[in-house]
């Protein structure tokens, strides 16, 4: 009697202390599926052969496959490099655990996600691997913005660059524009020549001065470009700024199959802004129209250029038929140094210079363009 | 009588070739000029010559233009400075506009702005003088000073405005 009495009370120890351990494992998985549930980090368990046994919904958001999805499925096979994801596994499994930096996952989307992952081995009482856990924090944000500021620096470098060449460029510009002023002088006292040929020869120094006003206005827009320098504010005739650019610009269309159209509105267009930044504008619009058209090498071609009263704004409109703008190259027209011309032609600078000049005097700029059939560019400006 | 003869100008730029050519093209011009290569000689030479206006280069190698300009302004107190800045050196300009710079010009310069500059900062340098000299003068004649002390602070005044 006295066996079964304690074999009674045996039981009944052993079966409070059961139910103990199942309300302390209740816990525990209340406590782990809260986990699972809110983590923003995707959370995964694996079976020993890597299949996915467990994925939290921080996995979801992260690679945006849910769980029904993924379920069944090779871990590795959601990870950039699987090879390289395996070898990781791998090296877990050897040591117990393992942790990787920037490792790319592949989000449903198709776009790369990188995640700080930390991988824990599972394993049975008897001290054998039974599968692993990876925890894995989405870092693409951070990695994105560190991408960003390496880029911001490069610019902020290459501005200093470009304002140090600036600079430099003046000095032998100054030198030059005095020294072609003497030479007007000279020749304006040399009684032994010929009318004609003072007169040849002022003109010739004449435009040497032109010229060199011509580069220092360059020098200084990329410096404005560089420095931010706010707008002057007079009043500008825009029929006028686009002639006098045209006229500017001769030497590029003169031996050549383009032809210039003007089609200006009837009345005058006198807007408030800086006539300066405007013909940066223009010169850059028509020069890059005529340079498409004269790439695609056909016998006849236009830059049209077009002006009209918008409500408060008023807009320019370069058109040409030339070579046009490829979709790829659509999306990158405006970036710093980015040129589809040749080097000793082009440096990636007019366009973004545009945009920036435009933005200043308070207007904007789009385009639209065809490749093969050429393209239009509209810049709209305040009237005031 | 030329407008520009009367005009002594000291250039400061360290700039050789273009000071030979703005020399040329200023003394052509009628201008009386001396030019230096440094603020170091500037200030040598403004020891023993008058100047009407300095036309000075904002950055020399040595003694830049804010420094050079408010010394020559301690040995020739009416002396009227042009300061030519590049483009990116608008603070300094600023800065210099403290020590009274009459105008900033930018470089590469516009050869007649700067004719016209040094023109109106001769005038400018003119009036200031006879102003000074007229108060001067007043204030020598209420002081009750004796004939030699006239007499010296009359050598004084001239020493000042450079009358030899």
């Amino acid at each position: 009697m006295e066996s079964i009495d304690s074999l009674q009370e045996e039981l009944k120890r052993v079966s409070q202390a059961l139910s103990s351990h199942q309300s302390e494992l209740h816990q525990t998985r209340g406590y782990l599926h809260c986990i699972l549930q809110s983590s923003n980090d995707m959370i995964f368990a694996t079976d020993i052969d890597g299949i996915l046994v467990s994925f939290s919904r921080g996995g979801e958001r992260v690679l945006g496959y849910t769980w029904e999805e993924v379920a069944a499925k090779l871990v590795r096979d959601f990870a950039g490099d699987p090879d390289d994801f395996e070898r990781l596994m791998a090296a877990s499994r050897e040591r117990g655990s393992a942790h990787q930096g920037e490792v790319p996952f592949v989000h449903k989307k198709g776009h790369t996600v990188y995640c700080d992952v930390f991988l824990i081995e599972l394993t049975n009482r008897g001290g054998q691997n039974v599968g692993t856990v990876g925890v894995c924090r989405d870092i693409t944000m951070w990695k994105n913005l560190q991408e960003d500021l390496v880029k911001i620096d490069k610019l902020a470098e290459i501005g200093k660059m470009v304002s140090g060449v600036a600079h430099d460029i003046n000095n032998p510009l100054a030198n030059i524009s005095e020294i072609s002023g003497w030479v007007g002088t000279v020749v304006s006292d040399a009684d032994e020549l010929t009318g004609e040929d003072k007169e040849e020869l002022q003109i010739a120094v004449r435009r040497i001065a032109e010229q060199t006003r011509r580069c220092r206005d360059i020098t200084r827009q990329i410096l404005d470009f560089v420095r931010h320098v706010s707008p002057a504010r007079t009043s500008v005739d825009v029929h006028k700024v686009l002639k006098e650019t045209v006229r500017f610009l001769q030497h590029e269309f003169k031996a050549s199959p383009v032809e210039i159209i003007f089609d200006f509105c009837e009345r005058s267009l006198c807007i408030n802004s800086d006539p300066k930044m405007l013909q940066q504008i223009f010169v850059n619009l028509i020069s890059n129209a005529i340079y498409a058209v004269k790439e695609k090498g056909a016998d006849k071609g236009f830059v049209e250029v077009k002006t009209s009263k918008a409500g408060p704004d008023i807009e320019i409109t370069i058109a040409d038929d030339g070579i046009g703008i490829s979709p790829e190259e659509q999306a990158r027209i405006f970036d710093l140094f980015y040129t589809t011309k040749p080097s000793s032609k082009g440096t990636g600078l007019g366009l973004p210079i545009c945009r920036n000049i435009v933005k200043k005097v308070g207007g904007d700029i789009v385009f639209e363009s065809e490749a093969g059939k050429g393209s239009t560019f509209t810049v709209r400006l305040p009237l005031t | 009588m030329d407008a520009t003869s009367d005009i002594r100008v000291l250039l400061i730029d360290d700039e050789e070739t273009l000071l030979e050519y703005l020399s040329k093209r200023l003394l052509r011009e009628g201008f009386t000029i001396k030019a230096t290569f440094s603020g170091e000689e500037a200030l040598e030479v403004a020891k023993n010559e008058t100047f009407d206006v300095a036309v000075v280069d904002l950055k020399m190698p040595g003694m830049d233009g804010v420094e050079t300009q408010k010394r020559l302004k301690d040995v020739q107190p009416f002396l009227q400075c042009i300061v030519l800045t590049g483009h990116g050196s608008v603070e300094s300009a600023l800065e210099s506009g403290h020590q009274d710079a009459f105008q900033y010009l930018l470089k590469p310069i516009d050869y007649e702005q700067l004719v016209e500059a040094i023109k109106e900062a001769y005038k400018k340098r003119a009036d200031k003088m006879n102003a000074q000299f007229r108060k001067k003068v007043e204030e020598l004649a209420t002081s009750g000073l004796g004939s030699r002390g006239i007499k010296k602070a009359l050598n004084e005044l001239r020493k000042l405005y450079g009358i030899d």
